[in-house]
């Protein structure tokens, strides 16, 4: 419990630039999504043969 | 009316005016036969933009589960119990986890125009979903029962008057804030999820900006 309420009562890192304050946590975890973005985009999904022969674009 | 013992009138089965087959009709048609739950998909589908909707859903159970399992333990409990600790972590971590999934959801969408095709009120329904859960997340900042919700709702208070509806929805009272949090705005969740949901299955996902070039 003593543990936690020094994690608790640590005070916060932030980045300031212009009108713009930021936690360093809030920053990385934006950083984070975007990369995750990024890769979502470029990252290959692992398929199976048979789907990639089959299906000419199914629409519904 | 039934002419023989367990025989149905077939004419009173079709009558369009019963209200039950009005209704199991407009079920039945709600997605398309064979879409309520498809196994197989496009093959533009392939790919990782397309598992963060799904992702967003499987957080969104772990959110519900855990915020079930820590009802029942009841708002201070989190305070005094290990497993309650615990449990509250899994409540928070889910929830970021949610919103993580579902704003990468988002980028991918909007960058898709994924309201093409009919899917308007997909996408008006998914912008609405995103708002009601910040709400929900919001309240449950205020039902931490403690200094730091204490705190969030006294910031939250004087804003919330300036736009005159501090009268009927008090931030500073976390009994009210806590009804809101685990039974007024996830029935609005969980009714949009479902609309949501319902719609992709009806209208299909959407297809990539240039995939009728590749034809």
């Amino acid at each position: 419990m003593s543990g936690l309420s020094v994690v608790a009562g640590a005070p916060g890192r932030y980045v300031n630039w212009w009108v713009i304050q930021i936690s360093v946590t809030n920053l990385t975890i934006i950083v984070v999504m975007v990369l995750l973005f990024i890769l979502a985009l470029v990252v290959p999904f692992p398929t199976g043969h048979d789907e990639q022969r089959d299906e000419e674009g199914r629409s519904r | 009316m039934t002419t023989r013992a367990g025989e149905v009138n077939p004419d009173e089965a079709t009558d369009p005016k019963n209200w039950t087959n009005k209704l199991r009709g407009r079920l039945e048609g709600l997605v398309p036969p064979g879409q309520a739950l498809p196994d197989r998909q496009p093959v533009y589908v392939a790919s990782w933009i397309y598992v963060f909707g799904v992702l967003t859903l499987t957080s969104l159970v772990v959110v519900i589960v855990s915020g079930f399992v820590l009802s029942m333990g009841g708002s201070a409990w989190w305070h005094v119990s290990s497993l309650g600790h615990f449990t509250n972590s899994v409540h928070l971590w889910s929830v970021e986890m949610t919103f993580g999934f579902m704003v990468v959801h988002l980028w991918g969408k909007f960058w898709m125009a994924a309201w093409r095709g009919k899917r308007t009120l997909t996408w008006i329904s998914g912008v609405m979903l995103f708002g009601i859960s910040i709400g929900t997340s919001f309240t449950g900042f205020l039902s931490q029962s403690n200094f730091d919700s204490q705190w969030i709702g006294g910031q939250a208070k004087d804003g919330l008057n300036s736009i005159g509806a501090g009268a009927f929805f008090n931030v500073l009272n976390p009994g009210q804030m806590l009804m809101w949090h685990v039974v007024l705005l996830p029935l609005g969740v969980g009714a949009l999820t479902l609309m949501h949901i319902i719609l992709v299955r009806r209208h299909g996902v959407v297809p990539p900006l240039d995939a009728k070039l590749e034809g």
